[in-house]
């Protein structure tokens, strides 16, 4: 059986290279039963149609940015919540805390969790240095969400509306001076040209979620679900292994063209963990009891 | 022609038209909330979900002006083949009012389902508005339904007239004088 | 031989919708389904509403609506008069007279209108009577106005463009400053033709303008301003860091509006009718445009892009034989289709073979635009040609000789832009936009 798979990121890109080896992996687990096709760059469904196509059955198997969906559910956004989770190692530990509680909502969504893998962290690009949150004041930052757009309420910048295709664009002409993302987005928008500092406060580290229908998942027998878990088991392990790996390599690249990369001062780390605090607390007021488990646990470890 | 006929008449037309109407009130909409974007970012005001409600707007403009269009033949279509039959023209419109109304039917069916299945699963915009779509989708449905009904509504008068009611908009043709 | 019966089927069912007359969104809708039934198990009526909603719903897509309204508002108001009296005293001296002014007319208000039928329609409702009163050759104002209304599609602003960078999620900004060359150029190319034509051809024997001072020409010149304010304010608001690519549009909008309302030429019935006719316009294209996102989903279903482009790269190709092979693909699909649907159907399939040639894709941007305008004026469909037949009453296969040589223009310009690909990628590689403060 072959199964359409669809993805949102170029076929270059690191998740979509590891969803093809996902896909290899459960042909030869299946015995080729199982026939995972990848249809990368948004080639079949968008991004954001992409949890629905197969929550519908309009794909039988697909990958998203899982945060992208928390206006849905506060608990999907759970990876996201910035300045709590600030490391690979924390990151981790975060989604072990949510991973059943995730499962369940997906499952009540018609759908089965296979793997995730992280982005790397997102940090801040500026055209100046930045020390404090006092020297954030009034700078045009791209908020895409409603967490980034609270960050620049908190940290007193002034938040502007800009798609992601409009974004080299609107760093060149001025519109925006500032984001926060991964090293890779920099990289791959040249964003030295024109921004000068990134600091890498390792603020969140999303995670792409791959997900099966349930339906589909639920017509496979016991073996060939068993072939899919195990390949997602060591995807997940590839993929979080590699991500750090480039990780390092973005900020490589962004020095090496000019950009001052460096870690945040001692002040403002503390100023940014105190946002972090509020924004954990904003978040579990949305996130319910649920919400608090999953902190609760990762806290207690 | 009898006066229920007429009257039946006068009511699709208006609410083709009318549909049309609310497109163009559409695109008005779009130039605003554009232009409050731009003016919100001079200002520093946020306008959260800005570009997600001009996407709808554009979505509701074009669904909406759908069968408004038709009737003034403003969709094209490749007229050669129909030139060619001549006398025969009629059966030609036949096949294509036949075909165009069977898909714009299942067309305003799954538009329709669309609509619906985003209120089953509470499926909400992405973006900063996080509208729930059955709500931004509705003018889409409602444009396809009203499209698939201007289609039967030509095939029908076709039928029973022999002519259906697709007529280039004369300001159209006076402006190409 | 799988891949040869879908392409086989998908043909005949394109050729016999489209053929017979079918709406263009719906034979599209029909031939998408035909592919989704026989390749794919996936729910096809849903899954055609995901992609028509979200290609529908498009942020990058509602600049297309404001252009278009932006070209019904000059063409109602005087707006578009002005511009040929400010320009006429200019071009008179000129050998060939005053059909330069189909060419710089076409030129100037392509930087203000992104499509070929508003730039075709309002400069040819003011130059066409003006250079039949002065004798010109029919023939030649058609051509030449048929040739030069494309250059609308390739200086930015440009609806084309607009829709090929969606598409490619590549850069708008970078593509329109991309297409401002070969666009000159190819007036230019337009130009000299006319020089040449004027010179060898005898029926080529225009009444003679009274001449006129210097200053007479500067005073004549005021009329132009209120254009060249609108160029500045949409190109300025983009290049400037006030407006993004789509936002220019509606600034654009306004701009006009206010023009407009300045000149006293804006009433509420012309408004009203400029936004009802911007209205069936965009309805026209988003049907189009539906159709052919539901194509593309079946197309991938399929898997037929993907073995298309595995054939053509086991052809191994080279990049010159690939992009004449793309040419002569293109000219025929232009035969039938207009350019934007061209362009959405066909990238999804040829975009891979791009970028695995090595071949610029924003280079390529301004080829397929060229490949575009020529399909604007080729029968049996061609957008312009149909313009103007409404416009002069001419028969079609009058407009389409007519436009012969501008099409012969435009395939050298093909070879001029791989043989000097600099000329489309060096502005956009060098002329950043100034970095705000
Ligand atoms: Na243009
Ligand atoms: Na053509």
């Amino acid at each position: 059986e072959t199964w359409d798979m669809p993805l949102a990121y170029p076929a270059t890109n690191f998740h979509s290279e590891n969803a093809e080896q996902f896909a290899e992996c459960v042909r030869e687990g299946t015995d080729g039963e199982i026939d995972i096709v990848t249809h990368p760059n948004g080639s079949l469904f968008s991004g954001d149609d992409i949890k629905r196509a197969v929550q519908t059955g309009q794909a039988p198997i697909g990958e998203r940015l899982i945060s992208a969906h928390a206006n849905e559910n506060p608990l999907f956004g759970v990876d996201s919540i910035p300045f709590l989770a600030t490391s690979y190692e924390e990151s981790d530990k975060l989604w072990e805390a949510a991973r059943d509680k995730l499962e369940a909502v997906l499952e009540d969504q018609n759908l089965v969790y296979v793997y995730a893998v992280p982005w790397p962290p997102q940090g801040f690009y500026f055209k100046k240095e930045v020390n404090s949150v006092d020297d954030m004041q009034g700078i045009k930052f791209r908020a895409y969400n409603a967490a980034t757009a609270r960050i620049a309420e908190l940290a007193g910048m002034a938040p502007v509306q800009i798609e992601a295709a409009e974004l080299s664009q609107a760093l060149a002409t001025g519109v925006v001076e500032s984001f926060i993302s991964s090293g890779s987005t920099g990289v791959d928008s040249k964003v030295w040209e024109s921004l000068t500092h990134f600091y890498d406060v390792q603020a969140w580290l999303p995670r792409n979620v791959v997900f099966v229908n349930k339906d589909a998942w639920d017509g496979l027998d016991e073996a060939a679900q068993q072939a899919i878990t195990e390949c997602g088991d060591q995807i997940a392990a590839e993929g979080t292994s590699k991500s750090e790996e480039l990780s390092g390599g973005y900020l490589e690249t962004l020095a090496e063209n000019g950009m001052t990369v460096s870690p945040p001062s001692d002040q403002l780390r503390e100023e940014l963990a105190a946002f972090g605090k509020t924004m954990t607390d904003e978040w579990l007021e949305s996130a319910g009891e649920d919400g608090k488990a999953i902190i609760d646990a990762y806290r207690a470890q | 022609m009898p006066t229920a006929a007429r009257a039946i008449r006068r009511s699709l037309d208006a609410v083709y038209d009318g549909a049309g109407a609310l497109a163009a009130l559409c695109l008005l909409a779009i130039l605003i909330v554009i232009s409050a974007q731009v003016v919100a970012r001079w200002t520093g005001v946020p306008f959260p979900g800005s570009s997600q409600y001009a996407g709808y707007l554009m979505a509701a403009a074009s669904f909406l002006a759908f069968a408004h269009t038709l009737n003034r033949g403003a969709h094209i279509r490749v007229n050669l083949f129909l030139t060619a039959l001549g006398q025969r023209r009629f059966w030609g419109e036949l096949w294509c009012l036949v075909i165009a109304s069977a898909a714009s039917t299942y067309l305003a069916w799954f538009a329709v389902r669309a609509v619906y299945w985003s209120w089953r699963l509470g499926d909400v915009s992405q973006g900063q508005d996080a509208t729930p779509l059955w709500i931004a989708q509705t003018p889409m449905a409602v444009g396809a339904v009203i499209l698939a009904v201007c289609f039967i509504d030509n095939l029908v008068t076709l039928l029973l007239a022999g002519r259906d009611n697709i007529r280039p908009d004369l300001s159209q043709q006076s402006r190409a004088e | 031989m799988d891949q040869i019966y879908a392409i086989g089927l998908f043909l005949f069912v394109l050729f016999l919708l489209l053929g017979s007359g079918v709406w263009i969104g719906l034979a599209l809708l029909g031939v998408a389904y035909v592919g989704m039934d026989i390749f794919t198990t996936r729910p096809i009526g849903d899954a055609m509403m995901t992609v028509m909603w979200r290609s529908a719903s498009s942020w990058s897509l509602t600049a297309l609506p404001m252009f278009i309204w932006m070209g019904e508002i000059l063409y109602r108001t005087r707006l578009s008069e002005d511009m040929f009296r400010g320009l006429s005293p200019w071009m008179a001296r000129l050998p060939g007279g005053l059909m330069h002014t189909n060419i710089a007319g076409c030129t100037v208000f392509a930087a203000v209108s992104g499509s070929s039928a508003a730039t075709l329609t309002t400069v040819g409702k003011m130059t066409i009577p003006e250079l039949r009163k002065r004798n010109y050759p029919e023939r030649m104002v058609i051509g030449t106005l048929a040739g030069s209304a494309t250059l609308g599609l390739m200086i930015p602003p440009s609806l084309t463009l607009i829709v090929y960078g969606v598409s490619i999620n590549e850069s708008i900004t970078k593509l329109f400053i991309a297409g401002i060359l070969p666009g000159l150029i190819l007036a230019a190319m337009f130009m000299v033709y006319v020089v040449g034509a004027s010179q060898l051809s005898k029926s080529y024997q225009p009444i003679a303008e009274p001449a006129m001072t210097f200053a007479e020409k500067v005073r004549q010149s005021r009329f132009l301003i209120p254009v060249f304010i609108l160029i500045l304010l949409v190109i300025g608001s983009m290049y400037m860091g006030v407006a993004t690519a789509t936002e220019a549009a509606a600034i654009g909008v306004i701009g006009s509006l206010l023009l407009a309302a300045w000149q006293g030429s804006l009433s509420a019935s012309t408004f009203f009718e400029t936004l009802m006719g911007a209205a069936r316009t965009s309805a026209m294209i988003a049907l189009i445009l539906s159709g052919a996102a539901f194509l593309s989903l079946a197309m991938g279903f399929t898997g037929l892009p993907r073995g298309l482009a595995e054939v053509i790269a086991a052809m191994e190709l080279s990049r010159f034989e690939l992009l004449m092979a793309l040419m002569v693909f293109y000219v025929v699909l232009g035969c039938f289709l207009d350019g934007i649907s061209i362009v959405v159907l066909t990238i999804a399939i040829v975009e891979p073979m791009i970028r695995q040639t090595g071949i610029d894709i924003i280079w390529f941007g301004i080829f397929v635009v060229l490949v575009v305008e020529m399909a604007q004026i080729t029968p049996p469909i061609g957008f312009n040609l149909f313009v103007l037949q409404g416009m002069t009453g001419h028969e079609m296969n009058f407009i389409a000789r007519a436009a012969l040589p501008m099409f012969i223009i435009m395939v050298l310009m093909v070879f001029l832009l791989i043989a000097f690909p600099e000329l489309a990628t060096w502005l956009p590689a060098n002329m950043r936009p100034a970095a705000g403060g």
